[in-house]
């Protein structure tokens, strides 16, 4: 929770040199030994002495470097990314001809549609032509998998722009200025945090949910396939999900009004504006970052569980949730269903947990723990 | 003690209002018209819609609806399903929340006998490797959705019936709050899941909050005037370390009702969260407004529930 009380000086490479100068000896002398010094505030006697600089970007990066935990899971969450965007491509073209129920001799890219039904070929083992075998309906889950995963990564980059834009925005506004702003943020977090996250998605889904198709047929991707829900789905989770956000943005935005640089900025007359644009926001990218990580894994998670309830993707779309429920019926005799959705899950989450740990010790080295 | 329970209550006040007005407005705002629903297709006359309508009070302004809605909350009348007839939302629910409540008390309950001595004992025996063992295990039930960790003791059932001959029931449920034999074989899996991913919660919290009170000074001079170290950590130490637990206890109260939703829904269990998908499915959303709401008040309860607690336990805070 305390992770946002770093020093102030994390990312100092981004802010100008200018205004820094007058307390750039000060900065370096309070920083925590295990960083090297670096960026614009050294800059100077870097250049006399002649040495190679390393900016607290570049440190921070070597000590993620360092994490094998955190580059695995990169490794794995990579690997999920690319079977989602580039899987379908190649596995639409890959496989032998068979004989469809209904549409006579079909080729791959008439079956491994995540769509595509055969009922003669339900529950199947892997085989060449499926190659993690069929669901209860007869589809391909593999192909079910990359839409589910598909699904996944668009929801949480939809939550996570909201909750990263309005959660700098008002978090920002509300540190900086204090007043009414600071006062409804206080009165808005109190009360979206009485609504468990799940509990305002299902009430907003119950409500609109049946004209939701209607409204968002249009949207790609999203729209089409039983997917509309979704953007509800989507809606509900970020509006929940950013107060939270504001909420440690606002606590690091009142340490960081309070530091040197920012009142010599302001003693030169520097406006409100710009102070916040160059000296607080690049601040607040570690904590950010650190936070958006983990709210991503919280946004799979949710969005899996609404499908998994049936409020979230329908038929005859995917999701690693509807996944799940579509193969609950036959876990005694073919459990591999739903295994597979469950593992892919199971190891998205742990990876983005790992990558938001290294993170934040690569980025914060402050914080013990 | 007076003042700061009244500070709690009107914040408490104003937290219900703003709930129950946007679970309101949202339900007002609804494309779905309640009338129609409940007239249903064949039924329909203009006369007929505009007689139900007003009997309903479904022309009044919205304030007006709004006051009348309020009203009937401090009735305890949660509003009329438009699907079984007629039927009161209060009447649905009760078939389902004995069930969730049962899952999610025993789990608590297990979460709590096991969660916080063993986090103590980890915090005793800081990174040795039964507390790197203890961390492992809550740390990966900690970190996993709860339908995953569900579904993987489920496949783990299948598995032993499979190779051991045994015929351990996959899914469903026995006889709420009933235990015999086969009512046990049902119930023990999905509250040990449950209790899981709780016990999980209370051994990181306990851990560390015992930790950080080891490392105070008191203890440290509890020590150097060679008090036994059994005395130090039960009697100083122990207490103290209690106190964070106390809000998170007040969060899973919160959460009897709805913290088992995903676990119903592998386990096939006929609880809450049947009724909310039936409700969803069915548009019928004087139900979902209802456990939406019935949640809110249960985790701003439990709120209250832990700050009252915590005054009583930890005399510091009474004042502020």
């Amino acid at each position: 929770m305390n992770s946002n009380e770093q020093g102030p000086d994390l990312v100092p490479e981004i802010l100008p040199g200018g205004v820094m100068n007058p307390q750039s000896v000060n900065i370096v002398e309070t920083r925590d030994p295990v960083l090297p010094p670096g960026g614009p505030n050294t800059s100077i006697t870097d250049k006399k002495a002649g040495t190679k600089t390393i900016t607290p970007f570049r440190a921070a990066f070597n000590r993620f470097k360092r994490d094998k935990r955190a580059i695995v899971s990169v490794g794995v969450l990579v690997f999920f990314v690319l079977l989602a965007i580039f899987g379908p491509l190649i596995y639409l073209h890959v496989g032998p001809s068979i004989q469809s129920d209904l549409a006579g001799t079909i080729g791959p890219t008439e079956y491994h549609q995540y769509y595509h039904q055969e009922l003669s070929r339900q529950d199947q083992d892997p085989s060449a032509v499926y190659w993690l075998g069929t669901d209860p309906y007869g589809r391909d889950l593999l192909s079910r998998l990359m839409q589910g995963v598909l699904i996944s990564i668009l929801v949480s980059l939809l939550v996570e722009v909201v909750d990263v834009v309005l959660g700098i925005l008002i978090g920002v506004l509300a540190g900086y200025y204090g007043g009414w702003i600071d006062q409804f943020l206080a009165r808005f977090t109190d009360v979206v945090f009485a609504f468990p996250p799940l509990m305002f998605a299902i009430l907003l889904i119950g409500i609109f949910g049946s004209s939701s198709n209607s409204a968002f047929a249009n949207l790609p991707i999203l729209g089409e396939n039983g997917n509309a829900r979704l953007v509800l789905a989507s809606i509900a989770l970020a509006f929940v999900a950013w107060p939270l956000m504001a909420r440690y943005v606002r606590a690091q935005t009142l340490q960081l009004k309070e530091q040197q640089y920012v009142e010599a900025a302001r003693t030169s007359g520097t406006s409100a504006v710009r102070i916040i644009l160059r000296h607080i926001i690049p601040n607040l990218m570690s904590l950010v970052i650190i936070a958006g990580t983990l709210d991503i894994a919280n946004t799979i998670v949710n969005e899996a569980g609404l499908s998994l309830l049936g409020l979230g993707v329908t038929e005859p779309g995917s999701s690693l949730g509807l996944m799940i429920s579509d193969a609950l019926g036959t876990t005694d005799t073919h459990p591999i269903e739903v295994l597979v959705p469950t593992l892919a899950l199971a190891a998205i989450v742990l990876a983005i947990s790992f990558i938001g740990d290294g993170l934040r010790d690569a980025l914060d080295p402050n914080t013990t723990n | 003690m007076a003042q700061f329970i009244l500070k709690r209550g009107i914040g408490l006040i104003f937290v219900l209002i703003s709930v129950s007005f946007i679970t309101f407005i949202l339900g007002y705002l609804s494309p779905i018209d309640p009338v129609r629903q409940l007239l249903g297709a064949q039924h329909y006359t203009l006369t007929g819609y505009i007689r139900l309508k007003h009997s309903l009070g479904l022309d009044l302004p919205w304030y007006q609806q709004y006051y009348n809605y309020l009203v009937n909350l401090l009735h305890f009348n949660l509003g009329y399903s438009f699907h079984s007839q007629d039927r009161n939302v209060w009447d649905i629910l009760k078939d389902g929340v004995p069930i969730s409540v049962e899952i999610a008390f025993w789990g608590l309950v297990a979460a709590l006998l096991v969660g916080i001595p063993s986090g103590i004992f980890s915090a005793i025996r800081a990174n040795t490797w039964v507390d790197t063992a203890n961390m492992s295990v809550a740390l990966l039930m900690y970190a996993l959705p709860v339908f995953v960790i569900a579904v993987f003791a489920q496949v783990i059932i299948v598995y032993i019936n499979v190779h051991f001959n045994q015929s351990w029931p996959v899914a469903d449920w026995g006889t709420p709050w009933h235990y015999t034999l086969s009512d046990l074989q049902l119930k023990i899996v999905p509250i040990l899941v449950y209790g899981a991913t709780t016990y999980a919660y209370f051994a990181r919290l306990a851990r560390t909050s015992m930790l950080e009170v080891l490392r105070q000074d008191y203890v440290r001079t509890a020590r150097a005037k060679g008090m036994a170290e059994r005395i130090v950590i039960y009697q100083h130490a122990l207490r103290n370390a209690l106190l964070p637990l106390i809000t998170a206890l007040g969060y899973f109260i919160g959460f009897l009702v709805t913290g088992a939703l995903f676990i119903e829904r592998i386990f096939n269990i006929p609880g809450i969260s049947s009724i909310i998908i039936t409700a969803v499915t069915n548009n019928d959303f004087p139900v979902v407004q209802a456990t939406t709401l019935l949640t809110a008040i249960g985790v701003v309860a439990g709120n209250l529930i832990a700050d009252l607690l915590y005054t009583i336990v930890d005399p510091r805070i009474k004042l502020s």
